[in-house]
This record gives C-alpha cells, sequence and structure tokens, in this order.
C-alpha cells in the first residue's frame, strides 16, 4: 500500500514511486547504521548526488524550469518510500520541495517566474530551508534600506545549509514589520555556516547555524507576503510530513514482524504472546490511520476539494503523535536490541520525532490551526 | 450505635479487604513504624546529589554524551576517580561495612537527583547500588563483607571498584530476569562444579557499566532442566583467569554509562566466591524450596532496583521540565515570551505534574522496600537506631562475626526461611508499578520538552533531545515495561484470585 492507493495513481506517478522504492532499496539500506554516524562519519554524498540525477529534486518544480511538474502529494509519495529505509534522504527532499512550494506561492501571487532562473542548480541540487521553524519561531534577519542586501542576522537550525548553494531565507525590513521571503546565495563570502549540529534523528539530513552579513539577496514575490507563502507551503508540505512519518512507520512495523518471528522469549516465539500481538496491534492501527488520512488528503488535495488544506494539516499533526507511539513500541519489541544500533528500530524513533517538528513546533501548529477554522467560520 | 463509630474487631476486619494498608499505604505506615531521624538522610542525599550535579555532572555532561557519539571507545574514567573522590560509591553501604551510612530509603531522591542532570553518568553511579542490591539479597554475609569493605577500601585508595549485576545473555533477555519464565530461558552460559569452586563457560550481554565495574555478582543455572532450582551466584572480581569484557553497545542513549559484553572462557571462580546457590542443601531442603527461595531473591534484588529504575526516570523526566521550562523564559514565539502562552504554561504544568506524580509513586515504592522488602530489617527502629550511634570502628572490630556463617544464618532466616510471600509480592509489586509508570511518564515529558521546543528541541546542545534517548532505556531495561507489568499484576492483582494464570 502506498500513502495514496497505487490503483489511482497515473502511470507516470506509479513509476516515481517504484523508482523511489529501488533508488532506496539500493542506495539507502546497505550501511544505513553507519550512515546514521553523521556528523562523525561521511555524509550520504553519493545518495544526495544521484537523488538529483533521477529527478527527485524537480518532482514539484514547475515543467517550464526543467522540473516534472507535479504537486506535493507526489512528492509525498516519494518521501513515504524513501523513509520507510532512511528517513534522512527524504529530509532533504523535503527541504528542497519546501523552498519549491515558497516559489510557486511567490509566483502564482506575483505573477512573476524571474527568480527560478537565479537559481543555477535549480531541480539538481537541494535547496536550503528552515524547515523545523516556523517564522513565528525565529528571528528574521534584517535587510538594509536599499531593499537588497541582508544587513545582518542568524538562523539556526538550517536543513542543508551546508550542502546546498541556494538558500529560502525570511527577513524583515524592521523590527514588527511583516516578513518576506528571499533567496540567498550560501556561496557568498557574508555567509558563515555553523559546524553540522548534532541532532536526535535525520542525521543525514545536515543541519547547521547560518549567519549572514551584508549579503546580496534576492526578493522571492511581494514584499510583506511571507506568511502568506509560508501558510501555502505549510499546507501542501503537510502531505509531506505525513508521509515521511507513515512511512517511517511501516519500516518500524515490518522489521517489527520479522523480529517477532525470529525471537524466541519465554519458550515461544514472542509473536505468539498475546502481549506482543497487542503491541503489533496497536502499531498496525496507527499505520493504517495515519495512511487513510493521508490518503483522503491526497485526494482531496487532487480534486480540489474545499478545506483539503485542514485534512493535510490533520494528516500531519496527528500522523506525528502516531509515528512516535509506533516507532517507541517498535523498539520496545526489539528490548534491549532495539535501543542498540545494530538494529534499525532506535533510529526510526528519532527519526520519527525530529520529523515530527517538521513545519514548527506541534502545539503552535494546533493553535494556528483552530485559529484558522474560527477565521474562516467568521 | 452511630454509624460512623466503629468498632476495633469490625475496623480490623474492613482494612483486611483489599487494598489493604499494608499493601498500598506503605508510605503512611513509615510514619510511624520508622525512626523519626529518617528523613535527615533523605535531605542530606538530595543536597549532595545537588551540589555533585551542579560542580561535577553538569558542566561536562554534554560534553561526554557528544565524546561518547565521536568515540565509542571512550570510557569516562575521570569521572568515575570524581564520584570516588565523592564518596559516592560508599556513601550509601550501610556502616556495618564501613560505608556511609546513609540509609536506603535516601537512594532513591538521591539517584533521581544525579540523574536529572545527565542520566548516563548518574547511570554509573546509579547501576553501582544495582549490583550492591544484586548481592546483598543472597544474604551470604561472608562474601557481602568482603565485596563491600573492599569497594569502601578501594574507593578511599583513589581507585574505585564498582559493583555491577550480570544476569541478560544473547538468547535470554526478558525470561531470564523473570522468575515465572526461567524455566524456557535459552542460556547458553555453562556453570560445571570442579574441585574449590566452578568452571563458567558463556558470554553475558547488557551489562551496564561493566567496563568500568570491578565486582560483576553474576547469575547461572546449574541445571539446564530446572534453572529457577538450580539458579546459582558468583562475586567474580576484574583478573579472575579466563574472565574477560568484549565489546560494548552502540546504543541509543545514556551513552556515558557503557553496556558490556563479559565473556567467561573458563574461568574458575572458587567457592569463597559464591554467594548463592540454589542447590545447597539449606536452600534445596528447605520448607519453602529452591525455587521459592530464588524466586525470592530475584524480587528482592528487582523490587529495589526497579524502585532505582524509577528513581532514575523521575530525574530525567525533571531534566525535561526544567530543560523546557528555562527554554520557555527566555524563548519568543509569535512576538511574545513563550512563558507567557497559555498552551505553553499547561504544558508545563503537565509536566510538573508528571514529575511529581512520579516521585510519589516511587517513595511508595521505597516506604513498601523499608517496610517489607530487601531493606526491611535495617529500618527496624531498635537496629537503626543502633547502627546510627555505634561507630565504625566497632563494625571493623565486628568484621569476624559478619563474616561467619551464624550470620548468613541468621540474615537467611530473617529474609527467606520466615520471609512471608505477601510482603515479597507488595515489595516486587510495587517496584514493576513505580518502574513502568515512572518510565513511562518520563518518555511523556521528553515528548512534551521536544513539543514546546520546536526546532531547538531536536538539538544535541539544548538537552532535551538527550532526554528523549536516554528515557526510551527506561521502558526496557530491568525488564520491559510489559514484564513488569505482568509481574505486578501477578503480584497485586491475581494473588488474591485463585483461579488466575499467568504467561498463558
Amino acid at each position: 500500500m502506498n500513502a495514496i492507493n497505487t490503483d489511482a495513481l497515473s502511470a507516470e506517478r506509479q513509476a516515481f514511486a517504484e523508482l523511489a522504492k529501488d533508488f532506496s532499496a539500493k542506495k539507502l539500506f546497505e550501511n544505513r547504521e553507519e550512515h546514521d554516524r553523521y556528523p562523525f562519519a561521511e555524509l550520504i554524498t553519493d545518495a544526495i548526488r544521484d537523488a538529483g540525477v533521477v529527478g527527485f529534486y524537480g518532482v514539484n518544480l514547475p515543467a517550464d524550469f526543467g522540473g516534472v511538474g507535479m504537486n506535493a502529494g507526489m512528492v509525498a509519495v516519494i518521501l513515504e518510500k524513501i523513509s520507510e529505509i532512511d528517513a534522512s534522504l527524504a529530509g532533504i527532499l523535503f527541504s528542497n520541495a519546501a523552498a519549491l512550494e515558497i516559489l510557486k506561492a511567490a509566483a502564482e501571487s506575483a505573477g512573476e517566474t524571474g527568480i527560478y532562473t537565479a537559481i543555477k542548480t535549480l531541480g539538481t541540487a537541494p535547496i536550503a530551508f528552515p524547515m523545523y521553524d516556523s517564522p513565528d519561531e525565529i528571528n528574521p534577519v534584517m535587510l538594509s534600506k536599499d531593499g537588497g542586501t541582508i544587513f545582518f542576522g542568524k538562523i539556526c537550525n538550517f536543513a542543508c545549509g551546508n550542502i546546498a548553494d541556494y538558500a529560502v531565507v525570511p527577513v524583515r525590513k524592521k523590527e514588527g514589520h511583516p516578513y518576506s521571503y528571499y533567496l540567498v546565495d550560501l556561496n557568498d563570502k557574508g555567509v558563515t555556516k555553523s559546524a553540522p549540529l548534532v541532532t536526535l534523528g535525520l542525521h543525514g539530513c545536515p543541519m547547521v547555524d547560518i549567519s549572514i552579513e551584508k549579503t546580496p539577496a534576492l526578493l522571492i514575490g511581494k514584499e510583506g507576503e511571507g506568511a502568506l507563502y509560508f501558510r501555502a507551503m505549510q499546507d501542501r508540505m503537510s502531505l509531506c510530513v505525513a508521509a515521511m512519518l507513515l512511512g517511517i512507520m511501516k519500516g518500524s512495523l515490518k522489521d517489527a514482524f520479522q523480529y517477532t518471528n525470529d525471537r524466541y522469549q519465554g519458550g515461544r516465539q514472542i509473536i505468539d504472546w498475546p502481549l506482543v500481538r497487542m503491541m503489533l496491534a496497536n502499531m498496525a492501527l496507527d499505520a493504517k490511520a495515519a495512511e487513510a488520512i493521508l490518503s483522503m488528503a491526497c485526494q482531496e488535495l487532487d480534486a480540489g476539494v474545499h478545506g483539503w488544506e485542514q485534512t493535510a494539516q490533520a494528516a500531519a499533526i496527528h500522523a506525528a503523535e502516531l509515528a512516535v507511539r509506533a516507532t517507541a513500541d517498535g523498539v520496545q519489541l526489539f528490548g534491549g536490541n532495539g535501543y542498540t544500533k545494530d538494529y534499525p528500530q532506535e533510529k526510526r524513533l528519532r527519526d520519527a520525532r525530529q520529523a515530527a517538528n517538521l513545519l514548527g513546533m506541534i502545539p503552535l501548529r494546533k493553535v494556528n490551526y483552530i485559529a484558522r477554522i474560527i477565521e474562516e467560520m467568521a | 450505635m452511630k454509624p460512623y463509630r466503629i468498632s476495633k474487631k469490625e475496623k480490623l476486619s474492613l482494612l483486611s479487604n483489599r487494598p489493604r494498608i499494608e499493601e498500598v499505604y506503605n508510605g503512611l505506615e513509615c510514619q510511624h513504624r520508622i525512626a523519626s531521624n529518617t528523613h535527615k538522610d533523605v535531605e542530606t542525599a538530595i543536597a549532595i546529589g545537588r551540589k555533585f550535579n551542579n560542580e561535577v555532572i553538569r558542566p561536562i555532561a554534554l560534553e561526554i554524551d557528544r565524546k561518547c557519539m565521536e568515540d565509542h571507545n571512550y570510557l569516562p574514567h575521570e569521572f568515575v576517580r570524581k564520584a570516588a573522590d565523592w564518596g559516592l560509591f560508599s556513601l550509601f553501604l550501610p556502616k556495618m561495612f564501613g560505608g556511609g551510612g546513609l540509609n536506603f530509603y535516601a537512594i532513591y531522591p538521591f539517584m533521581e537527583e544525579i540523574s536529572s542532570s545527565c542520566a548516563g553518568l548518574g547511570h554509573i553511579v546509579n547501576v553501582h547500588y544495582c549490583g550492591v542490591a544484586t548481592l546483598f539479597p543472597s544474604m551470604n554475609m561472608n562474601v557481602i563483607t568482603t565485596v563491600f569493605r573492599d569497594v569502601v577500601k578501594s574507593e578511599r585508595q583513589g581507585k574505585p571498584r564498582l559493583c555491577t549485576i550480570v544476569v541478560t545473555e544473547p538468547e535470554s533477555g526478558t525470561d531470564s530476569q523473570e522468575p515465572l519464565l526461567n524455566q524456557y530461558s535459552k542460556a547458553t552460559s555453562n556453570v560445571k562444579r570442579v574441585k574449590g569452586g566452578y568452571i563458567v563457560n558463556g558470554k553475558k550481554i547488557f551489562i551496564s557499566s561493566g567496563h568500568l565495574s570491578y565486582w560483576h555478582i553474576a547469575n547461572f543455572f546449574e541445571d539446564k532442566s530446572d534453572k529457577l532450582g538450580s539458579w546459582i551466584q558468583f562475586a567474580v572480581p576484574n583478573g579472575t583467569k579466563g574472565f574477560s569484557f568484549g565489546t560494548h553497545e552502540n546504543k541509543m542513549g545514556q551513552l556515558a554509562c557503557c553496556a558490556s559484553e563479559l565473556l567467561f572462557d573458563d574461568c574458575f571462580i572458587p567457592n569463597k566466591l559464591i554467594s548463592a546457590r540454589a542447590l545447597d542443601p539449606e536452600f534445596k531442603d528447605s520448607e519453602k524450596g529452591p525455587r521459592w527461595v530464588c524466586h525470592t531473591i530475584v524480587d528482592h534484588v528487582t523490587g529495589s532496583s526497579r524502585t532505582g529504575t524509577a528513581a532514575i526516570s523521575t530525574g530525567i523526566a525533571r531534566n525535561a521540565y526544567e530543560t523546557a521550562l528555562e527554554y520557555a523564559r527566555k524563548k519568543r514565539v509569535a512576538g511574545e515570551l513563550l512563558i507567557n502562552h497559555q498552551w505553553a504554561q499547561i504544558i508545563l504544568s503537565d509536566m510538573y505534574r508528571n514529575v511529581n506524580m512520579s516521585r510519589t509513586v516511587y517513595m511508595e515504592s521505597a516506604a513498601t522496600l523499608a517496610l517489607r522488602g530487601l531493606f526491611k530489617l535495617l529500618f527496624i527502629k531498635p537496629i537503626h537506631h543502633f547502627i546510627k550511634i555505634m561507630p565504625r570502628w566497632y563494625f571493623t572490630l565486628l568484621t569476624p562475626i559478619m563474616k561467619s556463617r551464624l550470620a548468613t544464618w541468621a540474615m537467611r532466616q530473617f529474609y527467606f526461611h520466615r520471609y512471608p510471600t505477601e510482603e515479597r509480592n507488595a515489595a516486587s509489586g510495587w517496584g514493576s508499578a513505580c518502574k513502568y509508570t515512572c518510565s513511562d511518564l518520563g518518555v511523556i515529558n521528553s515528548n512534551l520538552a521536544i513539543d514546546l521546543m520546536g526546532g531547538d528541541g531536536i538539538r544535541h546542545d539544548h538537552m532535551a533531545e538527550k532526554c528523549f534517548r536516554d528515557i526510551k532505556l527506561q521502558q526496557i531495561y530491568e525488564s520491559t515495561n510489559q514484564v513488569n507489568q505482568m509481574n505486578m499484576f501477578y503480584c497485586l492483582i491475581g494473588s488474591g484470585i485463585p483461579e488466575v494464570e499467568y504467561f498463558k
């Protein structure tokens, strides 16, 4: 099963889903535990590069600019497949897709697409994006008076900041002013990157703090419309958050079935203990519930159903809770072995917990979710 | 007679119904049954823990954790020496063995304290007492005195010799610690009786702090067809011929405290280091039989060690709470200080509640242990006062008596042969109850901290992610929470229901 029923997918979409499955099996499965040691071991640079070769960085990029021209639902299908094996690369694809969604929202709003041409590696390499924090949680960097240069500022928790050439950055003119998004060349001499941060999960998706001083920056869309673009991106990328979490859950459940079949305790296969079956049942139910709501959100997006955004956000927020619980049980079913890095379960728990934080802190997302419903009711 | 007036007979009759006072009100019972100065040790232990946190653990907690990630072979020997300088490895050993003599009621708040700054480093101290609590229930006063006095002496010399508990094997995890499942254990280690001792072959895994310890309190089965009835325990010191360390696990959290492999290759252990043996006539021919005795020893160990596990979980839950609180005081979200958002205040309230509910549960378990479990002898008022009053040199003079067979006989009479099953069940049941309750609450708090801290919550340098990694272990070790649920059912629910069957 996919996040979206494969029968309902077009041939092209199915081909991408299969490609993602094969790619993760060939490029990510082997040495998964070793790759998880970054920043204390090598980064998965081959996989990051090859993901560009097969077109994963251009899935939601308009066809006019060399992309596939599909929506975030298709990105979600790919992320789910990859996350089942190793969610780190999915994190990198997420950062890139989120940045592209900001560009898309800006292009639709301003009717101006010139920004795409400024990105030389468009569709072939990831774009960096502060994907764990909503702009409400960070202090956007400040713009100089002439409007073309970022005066100063620091943004923490920048995903892909040390491997990407470009970043999409929230910027403010003055304290208290609405923010805008700007494109920044990360190779500019005014950009300083911290050493790679040690994080809870998604170790193969590097994160750094970035300081920017007197650096040229290109406005994305219209001045002061950052919040609108963020909201549009958050709606669409919520599908991808849910998909990553679903993939991680499925991987955890699959390995839990295998392990509980192989492991004997108390004189029988542990899968034959009723208590173990109850835990497997809870995991399976959690995964099924996440799949159902994600599938519904994807279908609503495709059909243009009014209110699909609420379903998408509900999918992401709910899947976060389900995935953290299910992957914790995935560790528990392995006992002491589950806590070691010789098995993939502890990584899945860490990855799920980190992916749950995508697009901003969960309580704030809930507060904004209900505020939006109240706003619409009014 | 007015309805609220009640005769003594009727009152006793009503109180004999479940839940009985001796089962669920041990905290209350302690108020009159243990010495009134007991709380002083608790306060001292908390103060020492806090000072140790401020001066030793907190400044290095994240640095050591990161070092362990970077270099798997790194072991925090320097920290062990520092803890020894503070006398922490003998602080809770009774004065009769030359120890600091703080009572065992105080050890659990102490464990909470040092785990609230770093569960990994704290665990190095905590698991030493877990080893102590593994040896102590053997009630072999000769071995106990030898080991404990060696711990005290080595600590004073600046070359600390820690204790650790050795049970798990590659194919025998959960079932090796659960008396009702022991018979199915696929433990592959072998012990063979030879002249003057035993030859041991096999591998033990997940031995907390193994590489940092000296005295390994190792548990095996002599007869594969009757495991519980043939249980045997040795105190194995480093340097024993045929004993060596293997690797240590690459794990998710509590990185400072290694989980070691111990290898026994034709390892000869002399009779003098056998602390308990089920097949000895004393147990084998006893009225209750060797299985009951071994079940009791296991429950003495787990009842006390699981309460410690619960205290550690409470410490981690507290670390998560305190980290989130400090963060909320500084972080601005949507233009407001995070702590001034009502939803954040509610999350912090939940976290505070979880910490304090957690502490209440493990302290109730500690009270049960003091009145009915492993520590009950030491809390009998005259004994408590006698030990408090008499100077250490007095007990040093008594060492030959302490090591005598008479002492072992007397202790085993008290803790085994005349020890009621009901007390065992209360102590063991509460150990399990607090173990799985506190670890679950700790997991909730770690999640809430990351929820509240957002993108910063997943960074190593902000501590919350470390709490998340550290707490997960608490649901697994000292038997998984699921096995603890079953043990609690066995001890506190099923024990009064004759038709009930277990592990079906």
